[in-house]
């Protein structure tokens, strides 16, 4: 009994160990982590330099971690236990109710949210052509009241309100639009961004601050798209057992002439890149993913819109078509051309600038708007 | 390096393991030697020079008071053991408390110390009293002078202690450098005692350690009373799992090798006095102070004017190994203090209350040392203690503070009970479910070592 009980714990522990090893030596090695969504770190080549800077050291012991064999499992495992000992939050995500995961969002530096509205003021103060500021709220925010009991989170609704008192430009009031919905699929659970019905009431409150016609709901039927849409929340929280979400369309792609900058060269887009469905980064189905600038002209006779924006607006173009002759969506973290002059070389009518909460306050090239 | 690294896990252990049973017992203490050096090397390239010259003096300086001791010339001997405390404790200084020291004669207008900006070099402060001491027992007969250098290098660099100790004196493991004693049963209980180690250090020390740093990073106008007693409690906590699961590893690891450590921890938090505590706690440091400072200072075998003194040399230079800062030196002054009060008349007093007020007599000035320990700047340290005790109106408890407790009342009661016998006894009559537990147990460190390490790129998403 004795000796067997030895044997079995000493087979254990260096089975264990012994198979990781030989995992780490011999399983394939993965370039890219759809998961994690970047690639991973590659077997460093020796050289003595770097390892009596250290550096050799570092860059193996990260190489090691990315590919320990059965990475994405261990890292489920990990969600698991600490939902059972009872944790509500996991890599910066709550675990909410209604099967939701929602971000935790900090306190943001007030000093980077005064310099982004420093910059819109100029902008606005200069330009020629009417402009609009509209934020859109987390949706920790709008469905705080499926966060885990006393959650920390910021209180949003009053840095909205502050950011919109300091502004120059005219405000679009999305939050409270978005409040009134808040028991409706708006957001994805398991993604940042809303969702097609949540960018559909955003157009809306958009489109009548502008001053334009709303759009019905009744003239659209819905296509599901995607049943097994997993998103950002969901890989930071390691969460397997949340379900996945569905991506919707309303708006067929028709009747549009699309040109995508996706690197320097145009070329011709689409609404819908079906492509990225079989991805695990579904959410790039909108327009394709991130663009330094994308330009969409319709048959509708409209106003020319200029949206400075982040992927919130992916899915929210779609139904900008509606009412709009051509809308130039640009984005700043790719695109650092003089924003004035691309109004005046385009007859751009209205400028809307449109930021998730969270990419707002922690957004650094807004400056590219003041010069 | 540390222990609880995938790296240390899955490439270095398995292959030291290997290797070291492959070869014949004549080469193990070379392949010992060896990884210890890579091992050393991979966390410490430029300052790999001092470990080996601190090696190379005590090599050197062992041989030489032998000699002198053989040819009967004891002042020769002692100048030579005094030569290797003054080079040991050296290097010590310099790497240690040089810009601590430096830093404090400019803020009083001396500016003759510049600031160096040292960095310190890993385990110096471990691996520097074990080479000293082994000049001292060399002198006082203890233990014979080692004759092969590679033998004598393994003692100093052997890597389950080289970087946070136990601290091993040679006298103890001299003989089982040369020669030890292989059995399954040694090798199966240093598993036990290694997987123990990395359960209490990944899946405790770690994870209650995020609450403390929560609590700690909190500004403090915004912390609540009862948020500073649990951040408090974390750091206890933290701090035991964290230093006695390295020390459990460590002992663990030399038992896979052969090597028979001594405890270096047993139970502190269920001590009945900090007199005590201070036998439960890192008894490898206490004993090393004790036997070569306090005894040869006196100990306590001379008028009480000198055994106080002793008792405050011993525990200021304990305050300080533990950091060049002021309020470590403050945290040994707080022991010192609260120790001569035991000796001088309270143990007797403590020994007359029930035994529920003993443990929360000493369990409050342990949490109060902790504090102490934990906050090197002295103005958090004193707004920390001041809501602790109500002074300058605190609120009581917040929302936040209430998620934090649910969030962690659950780990915290596993620490709790983790600091107590009680799972060792309930592991003592279920010897079927230990299998079972290390295989859980190594599963959910994997686990928790890779997330750690899980890093998803989601900003260009936005």
């Amino acid at each position: 009994m004795h000796k067997k009980y030895n044997i079995c714990i000493t087979l254990i522990f260096c089975g264990f160990i012994g198979i990781m090893m030989l995992g780490l030596i011999f399983l394939p090695k993965r370039d890219f982590s759809s998961v994690e969504n970047r690639y991973l770190e590659q077997m460093p080549i020796f050289s003595f330099d770097k390892a009596m800077n250290g550096s050799y050291m570092e860059d193996f012991e990260t190489f090691a971690n990315d590919h320990i064999s059965f990475r994405d499992t261990w890292v489920k495992l990990h969600a698991t236990a600490e939902l059972l000992c009872g944790k509500k939050e996991n890599g910066g995500v709550y675990f909410s109710q209604d099967n939701t995961l929602l971000n935790r969002i900090d306190e943001p530096e007030i000093d980077r949210i005064q310099k982004n509205m420093g910059y819109i003021n100029t902008f606005s103060q200069n330009c020629s052509v009417p402009v609009y500021f509209g934020l859109i709220p987390t949706s920790t925010h709008v469905w705080s009241y499926k966060l885990p009991d006393n959650a920390p989170t910021t209180n949003e609704h009053q840095w909205i309100q502050q950011c919109y008192e300091e502004c120059d430009a005219s405000t679009i009031d999305i939050a409270d639009t978005l409040a009134g919905k808040s028991n409706e699929d708006i957001f994805y659970r398991t993604d940042h961004h809303w969702t097609t019905l949540g960018a559909y009431y955003g157009c809306n409150a958009i489109l009548q601050a502008l001053g334009k016609k709303t759009l019905s709901h009744k003239d659209y039927t819905p296509t599901t798209v995607s049943k097994n849409f997993y998103g950002t929340t969901w890989s930071s929280s390691g969460a397997w057992w949340i379900n996945p979400d569905t991506i919707e369309t309303w708006i067929p792609d028709e009747n549009l002439h699309i040109t995508s900058w996706f690197d320097t060269k145009p070329e011709q887009g689409k609404l819908y890149h079906d492509i990225y469905l079989s991805k695990k980064d579904q959410y790039s189905y909108f327009l394709g993913g991130n663009q330094p600038l994308c330009v969409i002209e319709t048959n509708v006779s409209g106003d020319k819109l200029l949206a400075i924006r982040d992927s919130y607006a992916d899915t929210l173009a779609p139904f900008l078509t509606e009412r709009f002759s051509e809308i130039h969506l640009l984005d700043l973290r790719y695109n650092k051309l003089n924003v004035l002059d691309y109004v005046n070389e385009n007859e751009i009518d209205t400028v809307l600038i449109l930021y998730g909460f969270s990419s707002f306050i922690s957004d650094r090239n807004l400056v590219f708007l003041s010069k | 390096m540390i222990f609880s690294s995938t790296l240390f896990l899955f490439v270095f252990l398995p292959l030291t393991l290997g290797i070291y049973y492959i070869v014949p017992r004549k080469g193990r203490n070379i392949v010992i030697l060896l990884a210890s050096l890579l091992f050393y090397f991979w966390g410490e390239q430029v300052y790999f020079a001092i470990m080996i010259f601190s090696t190379l003096v005590d090599f050197t300086h062992g041989l030489l008071v032998e000699h002198f001791l053989q040819k009967e010339k004891h002042k020769a001997a002692k100048a030579v053991v005094a030569s290797s405390i003054i080079l040991n404790l050296g290097i010590l200084f310099f790497f240690k408390y040089w810009d601590f020291i430096a830093a404090n004669l400019e803020n009083i207008g001396f500016n003759f110390m510049p600031i160096l900006n040292i960095h310190l070099p890993i385990g110096i402060s471990f691996f520097t009293f074990q080479t000293m001491s082994y000049t001292i027992d060399v002198y006082r007969g203890d233990a014979r002078a080692q004759r092969k250098i590679i033998n004598f290098g393994t003692f100093v660099t052997l890597f389950p202690q080289l970087i946070a100790g136990p601290i091993i004196k040679y006298k103890n493991i001299g003989n089982q450098i040369d020669e030890r004693i292989y059995s399954l049963d040694k090798f199966v209980s240093g598993i036990n005692i290694f997987s123990i180690g990395l359960a209490k250090k990944v899946l405790l020390a770690n994870n209650i350690g995020l609450l403390w740093e929560t609590i700690k990073e909190t500004p403090l106008t915004e912390l609540t009373v009862v948020g500073v007693w649990i951040g408090v409690i974390a750091f206890s906590l933290q701090i035991y799992f964290d230093f006695s699961g390295y020390s459990d590893m460590a002992i663990g690891l030399g038992k896979m090798l052969g090597f028979e450590f001594l405890p270096n921890f047993n139970y502190p938090y269920i001590s009945k006095s900090i007199t005590e505590f201070w036998r439960r706690w890192h008894i490898s440091l206490s004993t090393w102070f004790r036997e070569y400072l306090y005894i040869p200072l006196g100990g306590n075998r001379c008028c009480k004017y000198k055994w106080i003194r002793n008792l405050f040399i011993v525990w200021s230079c304990t305050g300080l190994w533990h950091g060049a800062s002021w309020n470590y030196l403050f945290w040994g002054l707080y022991f010192f203090t609260i120790l001569l009060i035991e000796k001088l008349f309270l143990s007797k007093i403590l020994y007359k209350i029930p035994t529920f007020f003993q443990h929360c007599y000493t369990i409050f000035l342990i949490l109060i040392s902790w504090t102490i320990f934990a906050l090197e700047d002295t103005a958090q340290l004193i707004g920390f203690l001041k809501k602790m005790f109500f002074v300058g109106g605190a609120s009581f408890v917040d929302t936040n503070t209430l998620y934090y407790l649910g969030q962690y009342l659950p780990l915290l009661c596993i620490g709790f009970a983790a600091s107590t016998p009680i799972g060792k006894r309930f592991i003592k009559k279920a010897t079927v479910l230990k299998p079972i537990l290390l295989i859980i147990g190594l599963l959910l460190c994997t686990a928790y070592l890779v997330a750690d390490t899980y890093n998803p790129f989601l900003y260009f998403r936005f």
